[in-house]
């Protein structure tokens, strides 16, 4: 024997919790980094909130090295449970401390709305308490749309990318727990690479937005903020009337545009920056149905627009629908404009829109074409299967064939967001909202759109008529949505608690 | 460094997660998608699906980038195939397990290197090497050799009949200088020893010393040297063949094998060793074939259990030396602590090798290997690092490590707390599992 295999003797725990509560300090450490962008926009323009922001910075920073620097771990190591439960515990933890700012500034929310406001920022569903953004603090709206920025593209994915000591294989858990999608792509060998590949492509998109916002009619501060509630296809605005508020085709056209490569895979887009050329994002069977139900969609709005007799500019019939069918199937919710007045079937089909949402991979929510493209090939196979019950056909995505397992896994993820969507929206029943207004909102939370009830009529105002209940309620479904139902329902079962 | 396998079988898996724990960037490769799916959900590393053997594959996992090239799969032309395409399109070092004896010669090599094969493992060939030296020095359980034998580590189980049982070690050092125990294992713990831990029977004690002195420890660990004549081997495995071809003259070899068919075609392969048709697990089989008159027992079965077990039994029936092959990873702690003289591993002995590569090629890593928990590193004193400042025992060493020797002009010798370590030296450090890149900061 020259040589044997290191096999760890020390004992392995049931869930390693001093190791979970280190990792969660450098976490909260990293926020605290975060925390001093909207500082310094208060120190810029002078504002008072900042010391609201001093103090949040101060305690979760003082909170992050206590946890990591005071907690000893005598065994390292992380496995499934751990990496499950550290996901979901981020983003509830990060929730509470980014809520901290809006209650300590110059326009105090309750508990309930900032955390309602900072878990729907973090999962980029752009659900706001606020009714008047504008006359909101500088630093407040610069923090509102930082954490749809680093929700998007994941909070996890980003410490992968700068802390070294999660390149392990907790690191692998924690990455599947929280990258959307069914299977989860490797960029490169190792899961730092990937992670950082995939935040350098966003940074990247992000600062090209950034830069072309800025040359048409936007402002430094609203073309940041912009960027990063467009890219993350989170939806915060600067603005009451969001995108509207500059009335600029120029605005929508490259809000369009980035919104729609929002809604795109990144591993693909990482891999046409690294010199793959652009056939190989159409020869992607995700992004083709992506395509084709973007334009189907768009022929279906334009003939209902006209048939409505809305017609009235080139761009009513050009630049809105399409703006409003990515703003929608990418689960962005901003909004450039009046779409009520299209009819009930423009209504429906983004409903429609909002269920499949865009690409596994991307930054946006909903159930992802993946699936939907997964459900209609088994589909059209038992139909198949119905005529020829001896024949073998097998599901096969971009020329891969996908096992059965993998089908199934998919077709239950489905069922259960249905399942989660009824379920939601008859609890909120029980808080005494109206049933087309609970199921809406519950619908527009776990997709992570955050279209506000004002959208079917409810007082015409946003998410902050609700009772207290029924916003955490929603948080909890927001969080659920955005970590694709099994990360979060996975510590609801008895399996994960019992040794 | 940049490491591409080719083959996601027992020593490519291993081999994969072994170089992912050690932050390489590791990338393989197989045709079987659920084996590559449960590799890859709980390792830091890339998979990719498809056959070895194709220019696109290859390209795709970036093969004409990398640093290693290493193709494992369990045949040896589609290994040698895969290393010299992936040469061809830009892999600057490539490797391949083979199953043939003919290809190791140094006659063949040029052969191979136009090919593109720069290195060449056969992994049943160097089990049987280590099968010979363990007859022939059939007291110790573990020998390694460190800077080309100038420093030996020899693990030695000791039993209640040796001299230094119950000895504290500074006792041990007071009395024998020409020794440093760097590792005691222990049951499943491996301890780095301080002067007041006692020797206690059954350890399983790691001597570092020079090869001048090691015979000196026969007799301290009331050991004996046997002379190992007559051999019985369990099983006309590939090793079993290998063994045959490397030392029949030396050995009187038996083979007892189970399958017919396999007896049939034995006597072709090995023609110099007794084939017997029978099953080596019931007893009489063994005592008919002389069981008792043996010096050395090899089993070399598919089964672990089978080999444990039945070197048990010809250890209880008096045979002096026991080896057993035991592929299954988690049984070699187990079997290590039961009466088995020498366990072998294909696997480990196949990647401990291809580590051995690695290692002329990266010299930022200096693992050369693992005892069960502790590690052990040959490192070059860089001028100026810490060790260096003064004598070993004013520099407050951290715990769980101990330097076991040093190689100065190239000439071996063990360190006491009163040597002074100089630029230049190669150190031997053991350490326990994971500490090691702490301690090759002292060194830098």
């Amino acid at each position: 024997m020259s040589e044997q295999m290191h096999i760890p003797r020390t004992k392995r725990v049931f869930i390693n919790l001093p190791m979970l509560l280190r990792v969660l300090g450098w976490l909260l450490m990293i926020e605290a980094a975060f925390m001093l962008v909207p500082t310094l926009t208060c120190a810029i323009y002078q504002e008072p909130d900042i010391k609201a922001f001093l103090i949040t910075t101060a305690i979760t920073l003082a909170t992050g090295i206590g946890m990591t620097f005071g907690i000893r771990t005598y065994n390292t190591s992380m496995g499934k449970r751990e990496g499950f439960l550290l996901t979901s515990l981020v983003w509830v933890v990060f929730s509470f401390f980014g809520m901290i700012p809006y209650i300590l500034c110059s326009n105090p929310l309750t508990i309930t709305d900032a955390f309602f406001e900072t878990m729907s920022g973090f999962t980029t569903t752009g659900a706001t308490v606020y009714l008047n953004v504008e006359e909101l603090s500088h630093g407040i709206n610069m923090w509102r749309c930082l954490t749809q920025w680093l929700g998007g593209m994941g909070i996890i994915l980003f410490t992968l990318a700068v802390l070294p000591m999660l390149n392990s294989s907790g690191g692998i858990q924690m990455f599947n727990a929280e990258v959307t999608g069914i299977t989860h792509e490797k960029l490169r060998p190792r899961i730092s690479q990937t992670a950082k590949g995939l935040w350098g492509v966003y940074g990247m998109l992000s600062l090209i937005l950034c830069v072309l916002l800025w040359i048409g009619p936007l402002n430094f501060f609203d073309s940041i903020c912009h960027a990063f509630s467009t890219m993350s296809t989170g939806g915060f605005s600067t603005r009451n009337n969001s995108i509207a508020y500059w009335d600029s085709n120029y605005v929508k056209i490259i809000t369009t545009i980035f919104m729609f490569l929002g809604g795109v895979n990144f591993s693909l887009l990482y891999k046409i920056c690294h010199g793959e050329g652009l056939k190989s994002l159409f020869r992607n069977d995700t992004f083709r149905a992506y395509l084709k139900i973007v334009s189907l969609t768009f022929v279906a709005f334009v003939i209902a627009i006209v048939a409505n007799g809305q017609a009235h500019t080139v761009a009513d019939v050009t630049i809105d629908p399409l703006f409003q069918i990515i703003t929608t199937i990418t689960s962005t919710g901003l909004t450039a404009s009046n779409f009520e007045s299209w009819g009930p079937f423009v209504l429906a089909l983004l409903f429609l829109l909002m269920f499949f949402g865009a690409c596994a991979g991307s930054t946006s929510g909903g159930a992802k074409i993946d699936r939907i493209l997964y459900l209609l090939k088994n589909t059209s196979n038992e139909l198949y299967r119905s005529i020829h019950p001896n024949a073998i056909r097998s599901v096969r995505i971009n020329s891969m064939i996908m096992s059965p397992e993998t089908v199934n896994r998919v077709i239950a993820f489905l069922c259960i967001y249905v399942i989660i969507v009824a379920a939601g929206g008859i609890m909120l029943t029980a808080f005494g909202l109206p049933i087309v207004d609970s199921f809406f909102s519950v619908f527009s939370c776990v997709s992570n759109v955050g279209l506000g009830t004002g959208v079917t009529g409810y007082s015409g105002y946003g998410f902050e008529v609700l009772p207290d209940i029924a916003k955490w309620v929603l948080s909890v479904f927001m969080l659920i949505g955005r970590l694709e139902l099994f990360t979060v329902l996975i510590l609801f079962t008895p399996a994960f608690w019992s040794k | 460094m940049k490491i591409v396998i080719a083959g996601a079988g027992e020593v490519g898996s291993h081999l994969a997660r072994l170089l992912s724990r050690e932050k390489q960037d590791v990338i393989l490769i197989d045709n079987n998608a659920e084996r590559l799916a449960i590799l890859d959900a709980d390792n830091n590393l890339m998979t990719l699906k498809g056959r070895p053997i194709s220019f696109k594959t290859q390209k795709s996992s970036g093969a004409d980038q990398c640093d290693l090239f290493i193709a494992v799969t369990p045949d040896e032309t589609q290994n040698v195939l895969a290393c010299s395409m992936a040469k061809s399109i830009g892999a600057k070092k490539t490797l391949a397990r083979i199953d043939n004896y003919e290809f190791l010669d140094s006659n063949n090599r040029d052969y191979f290197m136009r090919l593109g094969v720069n290195s060449l493992i056969y992994p049943e060939y160097l089990a049987a090497h280590e099968i010979i030296t363990a007859l022939h020095r059939n007291w110790v359980r573990h020998w390694f050799e460190i800077h080309d034998g100038k420093l030996i580590i020899v693990g030695v189980k000791v039993r209640d009949n040796a001299k230094i049982i119950g000895m504290q070690l500074k006792e041990f050092a007071m009395v024998e200088h020409n020794f440093h125990v760097a590792a005691i294992k222990r049951r499943h713990d491996t301890i780095i020893p301080r002067g007041d831990d006692r020797i206690l029977p059954n350890d399983i004690l790691y001597f570092v010393c020079t090869p001048e002195h090691v015979n000196e420890l026969i007799d301290l660990c009331g050991k004996q040297q046997h002379r190992i004549r007559r051999v019985l081997v369990m099983g006309g495995s590939r090793i079993a063949i290998c063994l045959s071809a490397l030392a029949s003259d030396e050995f009187k070899i038996k083979l007892i094998e189970n399958d017919m068919s396999k007896c049939r075609s034995l006597p072709e392969t090995c023609p110099q060793c007794d084939i017997v048709h029978g099953d080596a697990r019931d007893i009489d089989t063994l005592r008919e074939e002389g069981i008792m008159d043996t010096d050395a027992f090899i089993a070399l079965s598919d089964s672990s259990e089978t080999n444990i077990l039945t070197c048990l039994t010809a250890k209880e029936l008096g045979v002096k030396k026991t080896i057993a092959e035991v592929e299954d990873l988690q049984f070699i702690s187990e079997a290590e602590n039961l009466n088995i003289g020498t366990i072998i591993n294909k696997k480990l002995i196949a990647s401990s090798s291809i580590f051995q590569i690695l290692l002329d090629a990266d010299t930022g890593s200096s693992k050369c290997l693992a005892l069960a928990d502790a590690e052990v590193a040959e490192i070059e004193v860089r001028p100026k690092s810490k060790i260096t400042r003064g004598p070993v025992r004013s520099l407050d060493l951290p715990y769980g490590m101990t330097i076991a020797g040093l190689i100065r002009n190239n000439q071996g010798m063990l360190v006491t707390g009163n040597t002074v370590i100089e630029p230049g030296d190669y150190v031997v450090v053991f350490c326990l599992g994971g500490a090691l890149h702490k301690i090759e900061k002292l060194f830098k």
